[in-house]
């Protein structure tokens, strides 16, 4: 606790004279937007905007799930693989003569437990997060492979309350957004408010010290992928909302990176014990800006992906310069 | 007595002569030949990926041959993953199969190691997606007719009078793909034929429904009078469907793809998230590729690569009014 007050306090002094990367990336995106609005047609209206947020809807989601795990110093790389075939594991449930709220909440259940296993394997059995997050998303995905032949598992019709969240609005703002940003909302309270939410700082900030001063950072950890886990399954059910249907191909798309992009985009350090949802926001917005401009401006796709890939780099690059590793940071199994 | 004896004789001899003379009456022509010829040969099929429906219509067609006339056939499922794929075919190469089916993933990936398969005197047949590589056989769509037709159906509808804009939008797959490549050529012949029809956005949607929707919503905003919208696959363009429904313009924007002819295309004609669908039927592709597999293995004279032919299959346009019966088949049907 004490060195996440000294860290707050240096990132507090650093703030006053030296720029911090989440500065950098909101003026990134605040003349990016002022230069769309002023370029492109259209770019700067309501509709447009709106068209923006929502199609960072689920990224944005998988981000605030991902912050959440990397601010304890791990990283989730099941996230995608969880999501797609805990809502897989769903619908083919509901085909078995399940009801689909029913299947749902099994579905559920599948997804908190492949949370479980994957904190298990890091908080217990100490495998590196990366290693233990990687082999779970094969291993889900497989079994996910193997269980359903076809890719596209389309949701049953006539399922009022998908069919809102994917293409409702509420107060003239799509339910996508919104339902993101209550994920959000709820996440940055339980990080900021809850004594909980403080032991994840702790943890993420020195596990060893967090340890030893007697925090539970074994349930920690645990909690934290089963959360994560669950926001995944979220980001799925909002996802077969928006396209009455789910591609559990998506596993093999950019999405994961796509994830990482932006909550190392927004300034959380992959070091641990900094940055919160803020971040995420932030990091989330300025990808959203691009992609809209770029598929605007009619870019292919190989070249969206170049552009996003340069800037995941640069703000590694940046996040390395203004975070040195030393001896308190960089700790075996660190990523 | 004696007359009885010679009348028993008489029938028994011509019994036994006329027997064996029958049972020649009631072979089949050809019927034994084709059967020895097939009896216990190798078929090898490396698909893209067993997710996808029309792949899942192809293997239970052969499958079905298969066990019916006593030939062994395998599938080596890459998964999407080129580099795997590439592995599984030089695999094959070992392994002399009688006969290779490959389903490329782009036009250039698997050019060299067709050639050696062929060099080491294994039949290919190519399905639906071609190499630069001509091999023995290729049996699939006419992709340039498909682009053709599909953006002719849009310039029928979008230069009629009435229509909201004589704007279209092409959501291409990847852009590598030899689909992709010829629909595209066939998308510039009719822009060339009918220079009003304004192509507004070309974007690749990487077969992805979520990456579909996301780009139709930009695009909706951008140009709000669109009419007209052409895929490349039914799975993904239900996406584009997805984000017209939300924007309440079902009326007004045409979405035309193609399809492999499965029930899930018809349902979502019947969603309204598709108007039309040039359903290529993979179970009819997959009964041709059987015939030219069956010549194959008859004719274990003709050396690998001295006959190159090429096949293209049936195309029906389906849309609301014929959704039904055979033009929405389900793998139970096909088994």
């Amino acid at each position: 606790m004490v060195s996440t007050e000294q860290n707050a306090e240096q990132s507090r002094k650093r703030g006053a004279f030296k720029v911090t990367q989440e500065g950098v990336v909101t003026a990134i995106a605040v003349v990016l937007f002022i230069v769309f609005s002023v370029v492109l047609d259209r770019f700067l209206t309501q509709g447009n905007i709106l068209a923006l947020l929502k199609n960072v809807a689920i990224l944005g989601m998988l981000a605030v799930g991902m912050g959440f795990v990397v601010v304890g110093r791990g990283i989730d790389l099941t996230m995608v693989a969880v999501m797609v075939v805990g809502v897989a594991f769903a619908i083919w449930m509901s085909t078995q003569g399940f009801g689909f709220g029913e299947a749902i909440a099994i579905g559920a259940v599948l997804v908190a437990l492949c949370g479980l296993v994957t904190g298990v394997l890091i908080a217990v059995a100490e495998v590196p997060p990366i290693f233990a997050t990687l082999a779970m998303a094969s291993v889900v995905y497989g079994g996910g492979r193997v269980a359903f032949t076809s890719d596209v598992l389309y949701a049953p019709a006539g399922i009022e309350w998908l069919t809102y969240i994917g293409s409702g609005n509420l107060f003239g703002i799509p339910v996508s957004v919104l339902i993101f940003a209550l994920v959000a909302a709820l996440i940055a309270l339980f990080l900021k408010f809850t004594r909980f939410g403080r032991f994840v700082y702790a943890t993420g900030d020195n596990p060893a010290a967090a340890r030893t001063s007697g925090l539970p950072s074994r349930p920690v950890v645990i909690t934290q992928y089963v959360i994560s886990a669950l926001i995944a399954y979220g980001a799925g059910i909002l996802l077969t909302g928006l396209v009455s249907g789910i591609n559990t191909r998506l596993y093999n798309s950019t999405l994961i990176y796509d994830v990482l992009l932006v909550v190392v985009l927004g300034g959380i350090s992959l070091s641990g014990g900094q940055g919160g949802v803020r971040n995420v926001l932030v990091g989330t917005v300025l990808v959203g800006i691009l992609i809209n401009g770029m598929t605007i401006m009619n870019f292919s796709y190989t070249s969206q992906n170049l552009i996003k890939s340069v800037i995941l780099l640069a703000a590694l690059a940046f996040d390395a310069v203004i975070n040195p590793r030393d001896e308190q940071t960089s700790q075996s199994g660190d990523i | 007595m004696m007359f009885k004896k010679v009348a028993v004789a008489a029938l028994i001899a011509t019994t036994v002569l006329t027997v064996p003379a029958a049972a020649k009456e009631i072979e089949q022509v050809g019927r034994a030949t084709y059967l020895e010829a097939l009896k216990g040969k190798r078929v090898i099929f490396i698909p893209l990926s067993q997710g996808m429906d029309l792949n899942q219509a192809w293997t239970a067609v052969w499958e079905r041959h298969a066990a019916r006339y006593g030939f062994d056939f395998q599938v080596r499922d890459p998964n999407m993953d080129t580099a795997a794929g590439i592995r599984a075919l030089q695999g094959a190469i070992g392994d002399k199969p009688d006969v290779l089916i490959v389903q490329n993933p782009d036009v250039q990936t698997y050019a060299r190691a067709l050639k050696q398969a062929q060099q080491a005197g294994i039949k290919i047949l190519q399905i639906n997606m071609q190499s630069i590589t001509q091999t023995d056989s290729y049996v699939g769509n006419d992709w340039i007719e498909m682009g053709r037709l599909e953006a002719g159906e849009l310039a029928k509808t979008c230069l009629a009078e009435g229509a909201p804009s004589k704007k279209i939008v092409w959501l291409a797959g990847v852009q590598t793909g030899a689909a992709n490549i010829y629909m595209r050529e066939g998308l510039d012949q009719i822009l060339a034929e009918n220079p009003e029809l304004e192509l507004v956005s070309d974007q690749p949607a990487d077969y992805d429904s979520e990456k579909a929707r996301q780009i139709t919503e930009t695009v909706l905003q951008q140009h709000p009078d669109l009419c007209g919208i052409m895929g490349i696959w039914d799975n993904a363009e239900v996406g584009a469907g997805a984000a017209v429904v939300a924007a309440g313009k079902q009326d007004q924007v045409t979405i035309v793809t193609n399809g492999a002819g499965a029930m899930t295309a018809c349902d979502s004609i019947e969603k309204g998230m598709l108007d039309v669908v040039y359903n290529f039927n993979a179970p009819i592709q997959a009964e041709i590729a059987a015939q030219q597999i069956s010549e194959f293995l008859q004719h274990p004279e003709r050396p690998a690569g001295s006959e190159k032919t090429v096949f293209f299959g049936p195309i029906t346009r389906v849309d609301a009014n014929n959704a039904t019966g055979r033009n929405c088949w389900t793998i139970d049907q096909l088994k």
